[in-house]
Parts: structure tokens; C-alpha cells; sequence
């Protein structure tokens, strides 16, 4: 029996569906059976980052409106055996799904997979509550902004009022060097507000920009500081005890070298 | 000119609603009325109608209405005994006074943001209140943590009423109808624990431990 775990967030772009994808890979190369749904209907782009965008046949409101079975509507990984996905639809909207309905879904895939990740759209309405419908557990997505925060806050008693119990926090796109000049919210700061338990701290990469063009998660790509923090992440979710990276000493002497001569800004 | 539909009768929750449309003449208005009765006169025989509706009747032309419904229909506007009597109760309605004893509510846990607390009485919490939560209290209250969001304590006049956490730094500290909001730009954030009470109609701030 496997888990369903949600990604929400509230305010939008935070790196939602990044998590999802990265945590999906990541699990599924620890070899477990991972399912990712795209729950964002009629704003699709879970396919995209993950480079599956054109093997789309059947999407989930085919899928729960039975015009296919479940199984046409999964789309394996490229690399990974284990690791599948379902898609949102792209035409429709978040009213073409209903609670009951994915409740139904996501107790089908649980018979099926070790865990069932879901990419939830932004917002508070029809498609986070859809998404969190079948859940288990959530992760909660922010990043260090005030507003963020805010959105994460409203998100986190959502949760809590509807029983879905202990939420944890994944921290996006902190830049160590800005919270150091005081510019940025630190950790500590936000999880006083927020009040819940910390997954995983990924600093802001561009390298995740990169790879999400060219269609790739940057958890394959240990050489990257967000790479390592998401599979950090994904060790910490199936129970692994994972101390946090030390971002502070990204720099290290040959970068500071470089520095020095040019070489790197 | 046929003047359709300028009489209306509603259904709401609280009874059958007369809605006229505004700004036409009385006497018309009253005609219609008695034409649209007459067409269904058995129907309405003895009804008690909840309200007449309308923007440009004075009261004694809405008086006049009524009565002319009573003596000529025996259909009572039971509005009028009730608008006396909300009246009565808004006036009736006293201040909420038990600052130093009275009844309470605890609430343990964190108040997040969306979420409002509303009591008539009142109120601690045993946690924090974030920024986008409401506390709005006819007494005090008392944020065992950190107060971020709003809090308004004596919500129905009661001006002694006063606000305490053990960090007091709210977006807005509302007591009775005295609002004051935090600085804009850089201030200092408290150290110590403290209580908001109004003094020379101004929100004071100050540490209820002594000797910190």
C-alpha cells in the first residue's frame, strides 16, 4: 500500500511542480514504483519539466471520465522504469474533476505504487482542493519572501482543518549570501512563523532553469547544490536521517581563487 | 400606459416581501397594489406579509399602504412590530463588561493566517497569531506567543478592555472603536512581554512584568 503525498504551496511559482519532479526522479532511482500527477488542469506543465510532453496521449480527466483506462493514461518515465506520469489535461479546467473522483484515483494507485506524488495547482479553490483530496501527507513549498510565507501560512491551516496531519516545509531558492547581508528571511525565522517541521532546504540554481528547458530534473546531476538538496530531500522522505547541507561554504578556496582571476563572478 | 410589475411579491427566508419599484407615484403605486391583490384575493386573505420594500416611499405612505391592506384585505405587515423591536434590542444590547471576571475562551494552537476568532467574551490563545488572522474579542486578549495578526478586544465598547502577548507586534491593535497600526519602515521589535490599554484615547504600550 503506497502513500499519497501532496505538493502545495498557495502562492504560485515557488517550485511546486520543480519538487515534484525532482522528488519523483529521486525516488524512483532509490528504486521505489513513484506515480506523479499533474493536478494543475488546464495550466499543464508537470509534462514539460520532466521532457514527456510528447508522448501525451490520454490525460487525467480522460482517465476519470473513463474515455480510457488508467493504465493508457500513465507515461513512463524516459529514464526511469518505475517512475510514471499522469497528466493534466490542458483544455479543460479545474471544474472538470471532482473530489470524489480523485479520491477514487488516488486510492487505485495506491494498490499499485509505493507512493503517488501530487503536483497541486496555486490558489485555495477547486484545484487545491481536488489535490489534496486522496492525501496522506503534505509538503508544503515556500521560499523566503514575505508574501510567500503569508500564502504558506493560509495553506498550512487548510490543511490542518482538514485533517491531513503534520505538513512539512521544503525552503526554495534561498540565496545563503543574501540572508547573510539580512536581505533575505532566514530559516529559523520562517519556521517560527510557519510552526512546522523542515523536509529540505534547496538554495536557488540555475541550473534548475537549465534543465527544465532541456526537459531534465537536476536531481540526476549530483555536481549541482540543488541536486544534492533535492535528493536530501527525497532521502529524508523515505526516513532516512540526512543532516542539512552546509551552503555556506559553497565558495570554498578554488572558488575563491577564481574570483581572484576572473574566472568566476 | 400599462404599467406592469411595479409591485412585486417576494418570498425570502423571513416571510413574503413586498418590493415596489421606486419613483413612481404613490397613488399609482396603491392602485397596483390593490389590482394585484384583487386578482388573487383569496389567495392573500389573512397573510402576514413580512415587509414592504421600496426607495421612495416615505414611512407614512408605507404606513398608509398597510393600513389599507388591513382594512381592506385583512393582510397585516408584521414589519412594523419589528422594527420597533430591533431597535429596542440594538439599544438594549449592553457593553460587555466582564474585563476582570467574565466568561473566556481558550483556544490552544497556532491562529493562521485567513482564520478569525470571534467571541463574545474573552478570549486567550495558547500559541501564536500570524499576520492575515483575526482575534476580534467583545473583552480582552491575552496571545500566550506571538501576536502578528489583528487582534480588536472590546469589540462591542467596552474601551478598558486591553491586549497582551508575550510578543506584541501586531499588523493592527484595535480596542473598542480606537485603531492604531504598527510603524511603517524600520522599528523596534519588543523584547519583553506586553499589554495594550487606551489611555487619553490613545493605544498605550507597555510591559506588564515588572522588573525585566
Amino acid at each position: 500500500m503506497g502513500e499519497v503525498i501532496v505538493i502545495t504551496s498557495g502562492k504560485g511559482g515557488v517550485g511546486k511542480t520543480t519538487a515534484t519532479a525532482n522528488i519523483g526522479t529521486g525516488l524512483a532511482e532509490l528504486g521505489y514504483k513513484v506515480v506523479v500527477i499533474d493536478a494543475d488542469i488546464g495550466l499543464r506543465n508537470l509534462d514539460v519539466v520532466m521532457g514527456l510532453e510528447n508522448r501525451i496521449v490520454y490525460d487525467i480527466v480522460d482517465v476519470v471520465k473513463n474515455v480510457c483506462r488508467l493504465k493508457q493514461g500513465l507515461i513512463k518515465d524516459k529514464r526511469y522504469d518505475e517512475l510514471y506520469l499522469l497528466p493534466a489535461a490542458q483544455t479543460r479546467d479545474k471544474s472538470a474533476v471532482t473530489i470524489e473522483q480523485m479520491q477514487k484515483l488516488t486510492s487505485e494507485l495506491k494498490e499499485k505504487f509505493d507512493y503517488v506524488l501530487i503536483d497541486c495547482p496555486a490558489g485555495i479553490e477547486q484545484g487545491f482542493k481536488n489535490a489534496i483530496a486522496g492525501a496522506d501527507r503534505a509538503i508544503v513549498v515556500t521560499t523566503p519572501e514575505i508574501s510567500a510565507v503569508r500564502d504558506a501560512d493560509r495553506i498550512i491551516g487548510l490543511l490542518e482543518a482538514s485533517e491531513i496531519g503534520d505538513p512539512v516545509l521544503i525552503v526554495n531558492r534561498i540565496r545563503i549570501d543574501m540572508v547573510k547581508r539580512g536581505d533575505m528571511m532566514d530559516i529559523d525565522d520562517m519556521i517560527d512563523i510557519l510552526a512546522i517541521d523542515l523536509l529540505g532546504v534547496v538554495p536557488d540554481d540555475e541550473a534548475i532553469v537549465i534543465s527544465a528547458n532541456k526537459g531534465e530534473v537536476v536531481v540526476t546531476n549530483q555536481s549541482t547544490m540543488a541536486g544534492q538538496a533535492f535528493k536530501n530531500i527525497t532521502r529524508r522522505i523515505i526516513g532516512e536521517n540526512v543532516s542539512f547541507m552546509d551552503m555556506e561554504n559553497e565558495e570554498g578556496f578554488m572558488g575563491k581563487l577564481r574570483k581572484i582571476f576572473g574566472l568566476a563572478k | 400606459m400599462v404599467q406592469e410589475n411595479i409591485i412585486e411579491f417576494r418570498g425570502t427566508k423571513n416571510g413574503i416581501l413586498i418590493y415596489i419599484r421606486p419613483k413612481y407615484d404613490f397613488e399609482i403605486v396603491k392602485q397596483q397594489l390593490a389590482n394585484k391583490i384583487d386578482k388573487t384575493k383569496y389567495f392573500f386573505k389573512g397573510a402576514k406579509i413580512f415587509d414592504i420594500c421600496c426607495d421612495t416611499l416615505t414611512a407614512e405612505q408605507k404606513k398608509e399602504l398597510e393600513e389599507f391592506m388591513v382594512k381592506k384585505y385583512e393582510i397585516c405587515v408584521l414589519n412594523q412590530g419589528k422594527q420597533i423591536a430591533s431597535d429596542e434590542s440594538k439599544t438594549t444590547e449592553t457593553v460587555f463588561k466582564g474585563i476582570t471576571e467574565g466568561k473566556t475562551k481558550f483556544i490552544q494552537g497556532t491562529i493562521r493566517s485567513g482564520q478569525n476568532i470571534d467571541y463574545a467574551g474573552n478570549v486567550v490563545i495558547l500559541g501564536d497569531v500570524n499576520p492575515g488572522a483575526q482575534i476580534t474579542a467583545y473583552g480582552n486578549i491575552i496571545v500566550m506567543g506571538n501576536l502578528r495578526g489583528v487582534a480588536h478586544a472590546g469589540s462591542n465598547g467596552n474601551r478598558n478592555a486591553c491586549v497582551a502577548a508575550f510578543y506584541l507586534d501586531p499588523t493592527q491593535l484595535r480596542i473598542s472603536d480606537v485603531i492604531a497600526r504598527s510603524p511603517d519602515g524600520y522599528y523596534e521589535k519588543p523584547k519583553i512581554p506586553e499589554l495594550a490599554r487606551i489611555k487619553n484615547n490613545m493605544v498605550y504600550i507597555e510591559p506588564y512584568l515588572s522588573r525585566r
